[in-house]
């Protein structure tokens, strides 16, 4: 019986050893689960949220851009992108997509990779405007392939036959230093880069909304989330109403194909800009949507640089288009009288001889800007300079729109160079400077120089009798709310002109036209034209050539600007050019079908009609 | 009617609670709102679950009508045909999931490997009790008992069935323990998994654990021997462990093991299922998310839901209350087994329901242990909650030859 009991004692404890495994394993269990789903309940809670939730940005439909009829200038059009998330995105299947969007496997991988480098997590635009086939390829496989995603979106549409680049710009996909110093941004998101889009960025992009789905283990969409309760609706961009005039603008474009130049029209009275022009132009529209490599690659190595906006950016010497300024500030600074006369023996002696064109003889004011005399401009300036001094003239001088930023609505405008002491000291250096440096800045040459923009500021101060406008291309923006904000028109009077001197320099302008050197293609039948051509010497190439122009005389609804580069005298290269643009304005078609003919073929050159002599 | 006091109704009901739990959960792994991402043939699992569930509960009810003594007299030949049904079906099983164990009898698929256990438990119980000289602590009886063990768990291996090999060989020390092996012996046998678990995790944990093994024996069985070949035992586990982890297993096992360690180096991977299982039932919080409203379970982020990870879904949609509640249930059929062997006087009857126990606590352990990521992924069914019908019709008759042993418990403890 011992051997019995022992037994039996042992089988208590062995029951007891087996309950206590049991017990301690229940226990450790017990404790795993409340350790998942109470303590770290805050975390796996959201993560499974996470699983079977995503978020979708909904892109508002970005602003339109209208000119100042109203009619569309820029709209949206749908398209289809194909979108990657890194982390779900399996390389085995780089073969099947290369396959559905008919691109190469090598190009692809590339895609992924730089998806990768912007985030692993989030889902950035593997291709953008895909055509219609290969979006629902894509749909119909989405099941096998993790981490691939479709969205439709809208590129910009341009239903004109305007380019109008620089003014109106394009987008671009925002880099990745843009997507963190700015917010609200997604990675992918586009942003505008120059011209309108890029100035009117925050009113134009309008807020994105957000939509949540629920998807199952393997992607798929089921639909959306909590009645879409959480959604939230993307706000509309605002639309920018330009004062661009479509017709005006046209025409500016065609007349300045094949040459290299820029073109201002705007109106003195409010600043508002009519058309802009910067030649040679680029397509945004290929720009739009998925970037066409090779036109991009091709406007970027182009000797000719279509990026650059010369109609706001290029610094060119002004040539004699400054004259009319130049008579105006010496009247004012009492050096010379409108009556008072100077002879010109076919140069000016200052050290050295400063040539004229001509030898135009006596010479007061008037007939000087008829003739576009150098000699008096020289000996003007020469005064000016040795009784009142280099910065005076500067300081009067800038309040006729040079040598400053005018704060057009466009991004990369520049200042252009109107010399003053300081500017000398620093690029020649202090006392190594002289009367010999400013003597032909007189005639808008030397260090000076000025964009189309500056110059049809400055023609618009004179044809205003005084005042100078900030030049604006846009003069509404219309909210997604309905309510709209007004660019009001800013008009600065020049306090010390007065309307004497003003009349006697309108006058001689309306004598270019007349019986100077505009004579031969500015001048209209209809329309009192008043004007200044200007040659100006490059010391890279042939003479850029220039015309300024108002109209009508009395009361000046239009100031034009423009440069033709290399071209040329400005009388028979920008001036035509500025002519037609004028007669398209005030009778709406083009009657001189000769001149259209001429500038649409002109050829620069440098000499003159046998008829002509002139500057 | 003295049978009705005589009767464990405790664990009847327990049995079936739990089953009602496991259809509802494979209800809901099936038939919810995930159902249009499944395979037809898997959106039939509930209907089939349902009428294996009533065939089971009829077996049940019909091996309570039976002799006790009937299960030792049936043991050797059961455990016979089990083997040579299972050795057969080798060559010429079904297949299914990458395991060759079914045959089919009358439309019906049966897994081999699932009788098994019960066969080698009841042969085992008899050959220990049937003679009155055998012991485990002899040599040549204890041997016999390993190859009983041994032989099925080779064959099972062949089947494929790793997961189920594995609780036989578990076995071995739980009824070699409890048939007289000194415990010592017992423990000594049981530290390799222990060390070898540990060194997974980490291998110092692993060295750590071998010396706190050997000490733990050399309290139990007093002389140095054992303790220390057991720590040597221990130091050869750690290195091979080790050595296995990275020269021998297979690059898909090695993942796996990985993905035990540290799920998120390969998150849509191998760690994909040690994540989305531990998402499923933390995001379950105390009270779970609902009936068919798991979104971890219904858009078919849990893989296998309605086998290997049913606990997901109970612990996503029933939450704390309901897994805990499927813990308690289970613990409490362990215990409740284990009490029963404990009252009962038949050696046979004893070793039966301990051998019982153990199998339950093996599945329990390794499935609830691999949901939520306490060990690395081991497909095994839950007792009575996955889906499977042999897996279920073979918990049931395990506990009925349970609740039979115990309901005649006096009559047949005269023969001891």
């Amino acid at each position: 019986m011992p051997a019995r009991q022992e037994n039996k004692q042992k089988k208590v404890v062995s029951i007891r050893v087996l309950q206590g495994i049991v017990v301690v394993l229940f226990l450790i269990f017990f404790a795993r689960l409340a350790q998942l789903q109470i303590i770290d309940y805050e975390t796996y809670g959201p993560l499974s949220q996470q699983n079977s939730l995503i978020e979708q940005h909904v892109q508002p439909a970005r602003g339109l851009i209208l000119d100042r009829k109203g009619n569309l200038l820029v709209d949206n059009q749908p398209i289809y992108s194909i979108t990657i998330t890194p982390a779900n995105f399996q390389r085995e299947k780089i073969p099947l997509l290369a396959k559905l969007t008919g691109i190469t496997q090598q190009e692809i991988t590339e895609r992924v990779q730089v998806a990768q480098r912007y985030s692993w997590q989030q889902s950035s635009r593997l291709l953008t405007d895909v055509n219609f086939n290969v979006f629902s390829s894509i749909q119909e496989n989405i099941w096998r392939l993790p981490g691939i995603n479709h969205q439709i979106e809208s590129k910009r549409n341009y239903p004109t036959d305007l380019y109008a680049s620089h003014m109106l710009g394009y987008l671009r996909e925002i880099n990745e230093s843009e997507y963190k110093s700015a917010s609200g941004y997604q990675l992918g998101d586009k942003a505008g880069r120059i011209g309108l889009e890029n100035i009117y960025e925050q009113d134009l992009r309008g807020e994105n909304g957000a939509r949540y789905l629920r998807i199952n283990a393997y992607g798929q969409r089921l639909g959306p989330y909590d009645n879409n309760r959480l959604d939230e609706a993307p706000v509309k961009g605002s639309d920018i109403h330009t004062t661009l005039d479509t017709d005006l603008q046209t025409l500016a474009e065609k007349l300045m194909v094949n040459k290299i130049g820029g073109l201002v029209v705007m109106d003195p009275r409010d600043g508002g800009i009519l058309s802009i022009v910067s030649s040679p132009q680029f397509d945004v529209s290929k720009l739009s949507g998925r970037l066409d490599r090779d036109y991009w690659i091709e406007i970027n190595s182009d000797t000719t640089n279509p990026l650059f906006n010369r109609a706001i950016s290029t610094r060119q010497p002004p040539g004699s288009t400054i004259k009319p300024m130049m008579g105006l500030i010496a009247l004012e600074m009492g050096i010379i009288k409108p009556e008072d006369e100077i002879t010109c023996n076919g140069g000016y002696l200052r050290g050295r001889l400063y040539k004229c064109t001509d030898d135009h003889g006596q010479q007061n004011l008037e007939q000087a800007i008829i003739n576009s005399c150098n000699t008096y401009f020289y000996r003007i300036m020469d005064l000016m300079m040795e009784k009142k001094g280099l910065d005076n003239w500067h300081d009067m001088a800038t309040e006729f729109g040079l040598g400053r930023h005018n704060h057009i609505d466009l991004p990369y405008e520049t200042s252009g160079i109107l010399p003053d002491s300081s500017y000398y000291n620093r690029v020649f250096g202090e006392r190594l400077w002289g009367i010999g440096d400013l003597i032909s800045v007189g005639i808008g040459q030397g260090s000076f120089s000025a964009s189309p923009l500056q110059m049809a500021i400055t023609t618009s101060v004179i044809a205003n009798n005084g005042s100078r406008v900030r030049p604006q291309i846009v003069k509404s923006i219309e909210h997604a709310d309905g309510s709209s904000s007004i660019n009001q028109p800013e008009l600065n009077k020049i306090s010390w002109l007065d309307n004497q001197s003003l009349e006697l320099v309108q006058k001689g302008m309306r004598r270019v036209i007349t019986e100077g050197s505009g004579r031969f293609y500015a001048n209209l039948s209809d329309i009192e034209v008043a004007g200044k051509t200007g040659t100006a010497q490059n010391p890279h190439g042939e003479d850029h050539g220039w015309f300024i122009a108002y109209a009508p005389f009395d009361e000046p609804e239009i100031a034009i600007a423009v440069l033709i580069e290399n071209a040329g005298y400005g009388s028979i290269s920008a001036a035509p050019i500025a002519s037609l643009i004028l007669e398209q304005y005030f009778t709406g078609e083009i009657e001189r079908q000769w001149i259209l003919d001429y500038v649409l073929n002109f050829e620069p050159r440098n000499t003159l009609p046998a008829v002509e002599e002139e500057l | 009617m003295d049978w009705i006091k005589q009767f464990d109704w405790p664990l009847l009901i327990c049995y079936l609670l739990l089953s009602i739990i496991g259809l509802t959960a494979i209800y809901s792994a099936t038939q919810g709102p995930v159902a249009e991402f499944l395979p037809t043939y898997i959106q039939g699992n509930f209907r089939n679950q349902l009428s294996w569930v009533f065939l089971s509960i009829i077996l049940l009810i019909a091996i309570q009508f039976t002799a006790p003594s009937t299960f030792q007299q049936v043991s050797y030949l059961f455990y016979a045909v089990c083997l040579i049904i299972a050795i057969l079906t080798i060559f010429i099983g079904a297949e299914a999931g990458g395991a060759r164990g079914w045959f089919v009898i009358g439309g019906l698929r049966i897994q081999i490997s699932e009788m098994m256990k019960l066969a080698t438990v009841l042969a085992v119980a008899n050959y220990l009790t049937s003679r009155r000289n055998v012991s485990a602590e002899k040599f040549r009886p204890a041997l016999t008992v390993v190859l009983l063990m041994l032989i099925p768990a080779v064959v099972i291996t062949l089947q494929n069935d790793t997961g189920t090999a594995l609780v036989i060989i578990a076995l071995i020390p739980v009824m070699l323990f409890w048939s007289g092996l000194p415990h010592g012996i017992s423990l000594f046998m049981i530290s390799p998994a222990l060390v070898g678990y540990f060194t997974i995790l980490n291998w110092k944990w692993g060295i750590i654990t071998a010396i706190i093994l050997s000490f733990v024996l050399f309290l139990v069985h007093r002389r140095p021997g054992l303790p220390l070949s057991s720590f040597v035992v221990g130091l050869l586990i750690v290195i091979g462990v080790q050595v296995a982890l990275f020269q021998v297993l297979q690059p898909h096992q090695q993942n796996r093991i990985e993905a035990f360690v540290n799920p998120n180096i390969d998150p849509q991977g191998a760690g994909w299922n040690v994540i989305q299982a531990k998402t499923a039932i933390g995001s379950g919080g105390m009270f779970g998310k609902g009936f068919m409203q798991g979104t971890q379970t219904q858009l078919r982020f849990l893989p296998e839901q309605w086998t290997d990870f049913i606990f997901c879904v109970i612990g996503e949609e029933f939450g704390f209350m309901g897994a805990g509640t499927v813990l308690l249930l289970l613990a409490f059929m362990m215990l409740r087994l284990l009490s029963n062997a404990a009252d009962h006087k038949h050696p046979f009857a004893q070793l039966v329901m301990v051998g019982v126990a153990a199998i339950f606590f093996l599945h329990v352990f390794i499935n609830i242990g691999s949901a939520t990521g306490l060990m690395p992924v081991i497909g095994l069914p839950l007792p009575l909650l996955s889906y499977g019908g042999s897996s279920f019709m073979a918990c049931s008759m395990m506990i009925a030859v349970c609740l039979n042993l115990h309901l005649y418990r006096r009559q047949f403890s005269i023969y001891a």
